[in-house]
């Protein structure tokens, strides 16, 4: 079995009175594919942005490769290699496609032009066609794979795609979900947050369902849609 | 009486007087336009360039090249005051637009005040032998004490368009005043991207303060008569449109010359307030910005 890339113990997150998240413990291996499931409010975008450092946690820690992040910014935590793309894409208008990848490039580290890195990166998520246009002028599905080609640009160790397939038709998300395993056999770890559940089913190697900032069940596709208290939390049965 | 003379005279001279315009704007155009913070002091700042300037004139220094060794300080001078400016409100969870005007509105006054007491309230000049004459194509005459100032604008213009649109830390400029958070999730530190621009916007203080004390006579207060008409060219630019800048600051200088010559000299400083609201009306998002 792979080790384990990130590492989460007693993770709890409070705003005011409300506790979002935890107490939470959960680990993700190495190159693994981890569904994230839950209706909304459930907690789950609370622990993306305390992964990402979005927020730090009240209570508990967060490991990365045996590092303790749990307090450390959210900048830092991308050059470590913890990546993301956003719910609603988030592209720097007033830039080319081309220029969006440049950004992160910034602060990388890689051999070779940073130019060519950006355009094969491009290309692996089938942008290839539109590098030099302004990001503004994107289809909602070309702005999905801009997120992901930007998370995925700083050679990251995980990602985590927060509803990247959103709004999207079935032949769009065969894209995006072709996309994210590409890039998963190519070892980095994923973590897929999806409302879209025969996606989240079809990608992930493992499931873990949140009720109420709570884990409330984890397993394989099958175990989760098997599960009661999975389907009390989506069915009411 | 019409004069195709005073005319052409008045054409030239705003359009000169517009790129000095356009220097006094261009750090405006970074910290109000790109970042979003109302750096209403920086008229202020551009006065206390001239001052630096007229300081090391004093000493023999040409105002251009004391401009120039001007950058460093005054790029420092940038990151202090806008690490004063985050730790007071950015990192306490973001300042509204008042409190952020407050702020700088009482950096100018104190700015203000340290060059009374540095230099006394009188007027400072600084004389160099190339800005006494004038260069004459006919009926048409313009001075080099115009002239020389006015082309140091679209130089240095250009140097930081180029620079925000040609290199990787200048993209990340442009990137911070689209989206902060995706910013930092791309591993890059919004602070210190916009810490190094408004050091950058400061630094472009220095020249204008040049440009400003080689045209004419500068006082402390002297900044007071630049906030309207700079802030005018940022917002009908389309706020933090760099070229764009340059383009609305000479059409303000032009219709304030052709105001000055054909009706009234004394109406001229509300010319960049009726053209504001005239272009307003007609693109909200100013001349040069994108819609949103």
């Amino acid at each position: 079995m792979s080790e384990i890339v990130l590492s989460m113990k007693g993770v709890e997150k409070v705003f005011g009175a409300f506790r979002a998240l935890g107490p939470l413990d959960l680990d993700l291996r190495a190159g693994e594919r981890l569904g994230i499931i839950g209706p909304n409010g459930s907690g789950k975008t609370t622990l993306i942005n305390c992964i990402t450092g979005v927020y730090r946690p009240d209570r508990g820690s967060i490991h990365f490769q045996g590092r303790d992040i749990s307090h450390i910014e959210a900048h830092r935590r991308a050059r470590l290699g913890i990546s993301r793309s956003f719910q609603i894409p988030r592209p720097f208008n007033g830039m080319t496609v081309l220029e969006n990848l440049l950004v992160p490039l910034d602060y990388c580290h890689i051999d070779g032009s940073k130019e060519e890195r950006a355009r094969s990166v491009l290309t692996s998520v089938g942008l290839a066609g539109r590098i030099s246009h302004p990001s503004e002028s994107l289809s909602q599905l070309e702005l999905r794979k801009l997120e992901l080609a930007r998370a995925l640009v700083g050679d990251p160790k995980v990602l985590i795609a927060d509803e990247a397939m959103a709004g999207l038709s079935e032949g769009e998300i065969d894209e995006v979900l072709a996309i994210l395993l590409a890039l998963n056999r190519s070892g980095v770890a994923v973590i897929m947050i999806e409302h879209i559940m025969h996606a989240v089913m079809r990608f992930s190697e493992r499931i873990v369902c949140f009720e109420t900032g709570r884990l409330i069940a984890s397993g394989t596709s099958a175990e989760i849609a098997e599960n009661p208290l999975v389907r009390r939390v989506y069915f009411g049965e | 009486m019409f004069s195709i003379d005073i005319l052409l005279n008045a054409i030239v001279t705003g359009i000169l007087l517009g790129s000095v315009y356009a220097s006094l704007a261009l750090g405006l155009a970074i910290t109000f336009g790109i970042l979003h913070i109302p750096n209403i002091a920086h008229p202020t700042l551009v006065v206390a360039g001239a001052f630096f300037v007229y300081t090391l004139a004093q000493w023999g220094l040409d105002p251009i090249v004391a401009a120039v060794i001007g950058l460093v300080p005054f790029y420092v001078l940038g990151l202090a005051l806008y690490l004063f400016y985050s730790r007071v409100f950015e990192r306490r969870g973001g300042a509204n637009v008042l409190q952020s005007l407050t702020l700088f509105f009482g950096l100018s006054l104190v700015v203000e005040i340290l060059l009374v007491l540095s230099f006394g309230s009188e007027l400072k000049s600084v004389n160099v032998s190339y800005i006494g004459s004038s260069l004459k194509f006919g009926a048409l005459t313009v001075p080099y004490r115009l002239l020389i100032p006015a082309l140091l604008g679209p130089v240095m213009i250009a140097a930081v368009w180029l620079y925000l649109s040609r290199t990787n830390s200048g993209t990340a400029i442009r990137a911070v005043a689209h989206e902060e958070r995706a910013l930092s999730i791309a591993g890059l530190d919004p602070a210190a991207v916009k810490r190094h621009a408004f050091g950058i916007a400061t630094a472009t203080a220095v020249v204008a303060g040049a440009a400003l004390i080689m045209i004419g006579p500068v006082e402390p207060f002297g900044g007071r008569f630049q906030i309207g008409r700079v802030f005018a060219i940022v917002v009908l630019a389309g706020m933090g449109s760099i070229p764009g800048n340059l383009v609305i600051a000479i059409v303000i200088g032009v219709a304030e010359a052709l105001v000055a010559s054909y009706l009234n000299p004394s109406w001229s400083p509300g010319v960049a307030f009726a053209i504001l609201l005239l272009g307003l009306a007609f693109r909200p998002q100013g001349l040069f910005g994108a819609a949103r």
